[in-house]
This record gives C-alpha cells, structure tokens and sequence, in this order.
C-alpha cells in the first residue's frame, strides 16, 4: 500500500493542507500576538475573546465550519486554522512579554523608531522562541488535519485511514498512523536542526 | 544650532510615581531637582541606592517623565528617548544574536547623517577605541560582563549622541574588572570629551570619574551637595589618580557625607517605624 499511487497523493494533499494552513496562522498570530502585547489596552480587549476561543474543542466546530466552508479545501483550512491560530497568538504574546525592557529602550536611545523596534529588535530576540513555538504547534496541525478529513474529505491521509477502517485492512490504517508519526519527526528535526545553526548564539 | 543658557538644564524636577496595585501608596521620588550641565562635562549623581537618582537620569534620557519641571537639552524641550541621549544600562543590553562588532554597527544603524561605508568606519573606530579588536566576531554571551559593558559603550558611542547617560554601568563587574572599565572610561573620555551623566552609589568611582559630583539624598532625592572635584583634584585624570593625597582627602570627605546622608535616614526610618508602631 506503501508504494501506491493513491497514498503518495493521499500525503501529498495532507502534507499541503497543513502547510497552507500553518503557515496562514504563523504570519498572522506573529504580528498579531507582537501588537497584542506591545499595546495594553489591545491586550485588555482581546485576550478574553482569544481565551475564549482558544478553549472551544475544534473537533466540536467541524460541522460547523463544514457548513460555512463547504466541503472544499477551505474547510480543512479553516479547522486547522482555528486550532492554531488562537493557540499561537497567545504563545508569541508570552514571548514578547519576555522581550527585556533595556532592549526596547536601547533600541529607543538609539534612534530606532517604534516599528523598526517591534522588527529590528523586539521580534529578533523573541526569533528562538517563536520556532520552538510553531515547532510545536506543527504538531498539531496534524493532529487537526487527520480529524478533518475523517470527518469530510475525498482525499488526505485521514481519508485513508477511514476508508482502509471500513474495510477492516488494519495494516493499511496503521501504515497511515506509522505515516503522519514519521513525517512529524522528520519535519521536528529538521526544524531542530536548522534552530541549532541559524541561533548558534544560544 | 543656537541657544540661550547651559547645554543642559533641569529646572525643579519632581517626580511621583502612581499607587500600583499591590503598592499602598504613591512613591515621591525626586523632590524639586535643579541644575545645569556645561558641555563636555562629566557629572556624577552619587547617591544611596534606591533614591531616586537613576529616575533622574532616565528623565534626562526621555525614559520617564517628569510629574513636574522640564529639561532643556541645547534650549529643546525634552520630550521623549531619541538619538540625542545615548544610554547604557547597568543590565546586559548587547544584542545576543549580533557579534561585537554587528552590535556596535547597531548603533549607528538609525543614523542618516553618514554614508553606509562611513558606518562601518565608524564601527571599527569605537571597537579599537574599547580595545575589543580580537573579539570582533564573538557573540556577546561567549565574551565577559566586563567586554559586554564595553560593547555597550562602543556602540552608544557609535551612535553619536549629545549626550552620554550611564546608569551604575560597572555595577555588576567584580573589582578588578569594574577599575580597568574605570580607566578605560577615562581615556575614552579624554579623547571623546561627551558630556556624561554617571550614575553610581560608589564613592572611589565618583570621586575618580568626576568633574563635578551632584550628591542626593535618600529618597525623595534633594540635591544636598556639589563637588567641583576639579577644583581639588587638578591635572589629567587616570586610574593612578587613586593613589594621590588630594584623591584620599576628597575621597574621605564625600565618604564621610555619605554616611552622614546614611545615619540622618537610618534615625528618621526608625523614628517612623517607632511612631506608626
């Protein structure tokens, strides 16, 4: 099954829709989560709505994302999306909480202005954590994406692993399982690596 | 650039800070502050710890703001941080992910009255100058506190402020460490000649660095006397300035002002403590 044209295709869209999807949330939670902090009063506004959301089961919120995205890509999009997004935002508003106060003020004395801080500065010495950060919320992406297309998809790992269940073929549902757990320690690797040379400093 | 008066001036600077929560009441740190700097001075606020004297500074820097008064840098207005007033902490504040050399060609990074290649020439200059050539490609955290603090200098320096603000900058270096930054700072300042606002609780340190040392009270910070240390101690000044007679003299005096300082709000905390108990 391993070899088969289908499952080749099957990851290809998996591994797609959660790219797509993280990387929609990473470049919005990271300006977001950065201004989120920098202000106090977005702070105040936001956090509970953010906290609120952040809590909903995303499971629970398949049928209705479903019904407002159709059973297209979007969907599958949006399902991820909503599980990391929220998280995320949170995370690199942690971060950004971390940044040291002499930085912002040096920065400040220098002659930088507050956009050139938040990106010259602020954001370059919150860089390791935001990696740890997507690093695991990459994670899961995968977990979101397999839920996702169990529950509406022609097509995906996920689809796979559900179709192969209805037939009772347990080794194709655990080559699918064995799948998804071998590409996530593959991509956490090369992430790790490429933290460990790209922040020598650290 | 013309203006009237002295390049820097503080005319009665008050500052109160508001209750926070967790804080019972408000804090009165600096009460009604004057004073005018010359160019080119180098002025030392001495003080105890905790009294309102680094507040002072970063008022001077545009850190903070003053609850009353104003502060005139050549005739403007201080309003706010900017280019003008260079500072370096007391915390590490070299960039982690920036070598010695990228760290001190930040600071010239927001300047636009140079070209890029005169940047790097300018970068080059002020690591020379700190005497970290051979460090030029460590990362920061791979050097000593001591280096660190100098990369700091060099790349405020680089920035090419009007004035120098330095907040107990030695304050976490041993000894050793903290004089040889002392003479360094000394030669430095001969041939910079930047007008300097010095910061510390130390008094050999003020006394050696000074031309001028404003001492404080306890909080809230009065100015309780001017030392024209100048006027006791003539000549360049350099680390052996340490070992002379007039240096031990003056030392001893503003030793002894300290602790008079020290003595007057030990009795006063003990005479509240007595009467609120």
């Amino acid at each position: 099954m391993l070899i088969s044209q289908n499952f080749i295709e099957d990851i290809w869209i998996s591994v797609a829709r959660v790219w797509a999807a993280f990387l929609l949330s990473a470049v919005m939670a990271i300006p977001i989560g950065i201004w989120m902090s920098s202000y106090r009063i977005v702070g105040m506004l936001t956090e509970p709505i953010v906290d609120f959301i952040r809590y909903l089961p995303v499971p629970a919120l398949v049928p209705l994302l479903i019904i407002w995205f159709g059973i297209g890509e979007s969907s599958k999009i949006a399902v991820l999306w909503m599980g990391t997004f929220f998280q995320l935002v949170l995370l690199i508003g942690d971060d950004t909480k971390r940044v040291p106060p002499e930085f912002v003020e040096t920065g400040f004395t220098l002659g930088a202005k507050p956009r050139q801080i938040t990106w010259h500065i602020a954001y370059r010495s919150m860089l390791p954590n935001i990696v740890d950060n997507l690093r695991i919320t990459l994670g899961w992406c995968w977990t979101y994406i397999i839920i996702a297309e169990i529950v509406a998809a022609n097509a995906g790992i996920g689809h796979a692993i559900w179709a192969a269940r209805r037939f009772v073929k347990t080794p194709e549902v655990m080559a699918g399982i064995l799948t998804v757990g071998i590409i996530g320690l593959v991509t956490d690797q090369v992430i790790r690596l490429a933290h460990r040379r790209y922040f020598r400093y650290l | 650039m013309s203006y009237e008066g002295p390049f820097l001036r503080l005319r009665q600077i008050s500052k109160t800070f508001a209750a926070e929560p967790g804080k019972a009441s408000s804090t009165h740190v600096i009460d009604s502050v004057s004073m005018d700097i010359e160019a080119g001075e180098f002025v030392v606020f001495l003080g105890p710890s905790g009294c309102g004297k680094t507040t002072l500074m970063r008022i001077v820097g545009g850190l903070e703001v003053p609850t009353d008064g104003e502060t005139l840098l050549a005739g403007q207005k201080i309003t706010g941080p900017d280019r003008r007033k260079g500072m370096v902490f007391q915390a590490y504040t070299s960039f982690p992910w920036l070598t010695v050399i990228e760290n001190i060609r930040f600071g010239t990074k927001y300047r636009n009255d140079i070209s890029n290649a005169e940047k790097q020439q300018v970068a080059d200059y002020y690591l020379e100058l700190v005497g970290l050539t051979d460090f030029a490609n460590y990362y920061v955290n791979r050097i000593s506190g001591g280096m660190r603090q100098r990369v700091a200098i060099a790349r405020t320096l680089a920035a090419n402020p009007e004035i120098l603000l330095m907040d107990e900058p030695f304050g976490a270096l041993d000894a050793q460490t903290r004089e040889f930054l002392q003479s360094q700072l000394l030669e430095i300042n001969t041939t910079e000649r930047k007008t300097t606002i010095f910061v510390t609780h130390d008094v050999e340190e003020a006394v050696v660095l000074a031309d001028r040392i404003f001492m404080f009270s306890a909080r809230p910070a009065t100015i309780i006397d001017e030392i024209v240390v100048s006027k006791h101690i003539s000549g360049e000044r350099n680390i052996a300035t340490k070992e002379t007679e007039p240096f031990f003299h003056l030392r001893n005096h503003v030793r002894d002002l300290m602790r008079a300082e020290a003595t007057r709000t030990q009795e006063l905390t003990e005479h509240q403590i007595m009467h609120s108990g």
